[in-house]
C-alpha cells in the first residue's frame, strides 16, 4: 500500500512536469495522513473529469402555463424553458424544481411529498392529469412537454388552482365512521380480513383532484355534481362493514338527482388516476346499491299494501 | 362618484357593491378600533381597484370578486378579530 502510494507520488511528480496532473494532494488538505482516502479521492476526481467529457447535454423544452394575478391586463401564455435532462431528476417535478431554482423563481406550483402520496402537485402534463412527482419526463427531445394547470378550474397563479369547492364537496359526504354500536371489547371496531379487502382500491385515494377535473360532467356542473373523487370516498364509507348508517348515506347522496346521477360513465376518471384507482367502478357499484335499495323498498311497500287490499276485499 | 353610477347598474357592478356591503357588515361585528381599521383597508382597496382596473376586464374583476368573497368568509368567522396589510416593496 505504502509502496503504491510512493510510486503514485513519483508518477505525479513526473506527470506534473508535463503539466497534466494538478497537485491533487493540495486539493484535500483534510485527508493529510490518510493515504487510502487520498487515493480514492484522486480516483473520484479523475472519473468525474472523464464523465464530464463523455456526457452530452440533453436539452428538453418545457412549455409551462403562466399567468400573474398582479398584472391585471396580462393574458395567460405558455412560456418555454429548456432543461438539461442529464443534470435533472427523472420526474416532471424535478424539472419544475430545477427551473424554479435556476431559471425562473417566479414559477408557482404546489408540491410537498415528492413521492405521490400527498396529491399537491396535480397538474395537466401533456394533456393528461397526473401528479408531477410520479410522471417521468418524456425523453423525446424533439417535442416540447406542455404543462398546464388542472382543466376547468379557477387559476390563482401559474399552475396553482382553486380547489376549495373540491374540498367542500369531500367534506359534504361526511367521510368518517358513523356507528351506534359499542365496540366488542370496548376498544376497537373489529373487521374481518374479507371485509377489509373490500376497501382496497378505495382508501388509497390521495385527493389529488386529477379525476374530478378530468370529468366533463364535473366541468359543466361543478356546484351540483360531486365528482368522482368525492363519490369514491362516499362508496368507501358505504361499503365499510363497520359503518352502520349505510342507508342514510345513500339517501343523502341520492336525494336530488344531481349529486350522483350526473355521472354518465365517461370513464375519464379511471383513465387519468395517477394511483391506478377506479372511481367509475365505485360509482357504478353505488348506483347498483341504490337501485337495489329502491326495489327492496318498493317490494316491502307492495307486500304491506297487498295484505291491506286482501283485508279490504273480504 | 364616477359616471358609471347611473340609474342602471350592471350585474357585475352589483356584485362588487354587495361584496363591499358584506365587508362593512362584517366590520360592524368587530370591536370599534378594529372596525375602523377594516373599513379603511377595504375602502382603500376597492377605491384603488376601481381606478386601476379597466371596466371591461371581466376576467380580472371576477378574479378579484372570488378572492374578495374568500377573504370575506374568513373575516366573518367569529375567531378573526381584524385585518392588517403589509406594503409590497
Amino acid at each position: 500500500m505504502l509502496r503504491s502510494s510512493f510510486l503514485r507520488r513519483g508518477y505525479n511528480k513526473v506527470a506534473g512536469v508535463f503539466g497534466r496532473a494538478e497537485a491533487k494532494k493540495q486539493d484535500f488538505p483534510v485527508l493529510e495522513g490518510h493515504p487510502a482516502a487520498q487515493e480514492s479521492a484522486e480516483v473520484a476526481l479523475e472519473s468525474r473529469v472523464t464523465v464530464q467529457d463523455n456526457v452530452k447535454k440533453v436539452m428538453k423544452e418545457f412549455r409551462i402555463y403562466r399567468w400573474n394575478p398582479d398584472r391585471p391586463d396580462s393574458k395567460p401564455f405558455l412560456q418555454s424553458y429548456h432543461v438539461d435532462l442529464s443534470e435533472c431528476g427523472p420526474m416532471v417535478l424535478d424539472a419544475l424544481q430545477k427551473i424554479k431554482a435556476e431559471t425562473d423563481s417566479s414559477l408557482s406550483y404546489r408540491r410537498s411529498c415528492r413521492e405521490g402520496i400527498c396529491g399537491s402537485c396535480a397538474m395537466n402534463i401533456g394533456g393528461t392529469n397526473t401528479v408531477a412527482c410520479l410522471k417521468p419526463i418524456d425523453g423525446d427531445t424533439s417535442k416540447p412537454t406542455i404543462i398546464t394547470p388542472l382543466p376547468h378550474m379557477f387559476v390563482i397563479k401559474d399552475l396553482v388552482v382553486d380547489l376549495t369547492n373540491f374540498y367542500q364537496q369531500y367534506k359534504s359526504i361526511e367521510p368518517w365512521l358513523k356507528t351506534n354500536m359499542v365496540p366488542k371489547d370496548g376498544r376497537e371496531y373489529g373487521q374481518s380480513p374479507a371485509d377489509r379487502k373490500k376497501l382496497d382500491g378505495l382508501y388509497e385515494c390521495i385527493l389529488c383532484a386529477c379525476c374530478t377535473t378530468s370529468c366533463p360532467s364535473y366541468w359543466w356542473n361543478p356546484e351540483e355534481y360531486l365528482g368522482p373523487a368525492a363519490l369514491l370516498h362516499a362508496y368507501r364509507w358505504i361499503c365499510d362493514s363497520r359503518d352502520e348508517l349505510t342507508e342514510e348515506r345513500l339517501q343523502a347522496l341520492t336525494e336530488d338527482e344531481r349529486k350522483l346521477y350526473r355521472c354518465r360513465a365517461i370513464k375519464n376518471c379511471t383513465a387519468t388516476c395517477p394511483k391506478g384507482l377506479d372511481p367509475a367502478d365505485a360509482i357504478h357499484k353505488m348506483k347498483t346499491k341504490h337501485i337495489w335499495f329502491l326495489s327492496l323498498w318498493k317490494w316491502l311497500k307492495a307486500c304491506s299494501s297487498g295484505s291491506n287490499l286482501i283485508q279490504n276485499a273480504t | 362618484m364616477g359616471a358609471s353610477r347611473g340609474p342602471r347598474l350592471s350585474g357585475l357592478q352589483k356584485q362588487v357593491l354587495s361584496l363591499y356591503r358584506g365587508f362593512l357588515r362584517a366590520a360592524r361585528c368587530k370591536s370599534a378600533e378594529d372596525r375602523r381599521q377594516i373599513e379603511s383597508i377595504v375602502s382603500a382597496e376597492f377605491r384603488q381597484n376601481s381606478n386601476q382596473v379597466d371596466r371591461k376586464n371581466f376576467v380580472y374583476i371576477e378574479y378579484l370578486l372570488r378572492r374578495g368573497k374568500k377573504q370575506l368568509e374568513q373575516l366573518q368567522s367569529p375567531n378573526t378579530e381584524s385585518l392588517s396589510q403589509t406594503k409590497q416593496s
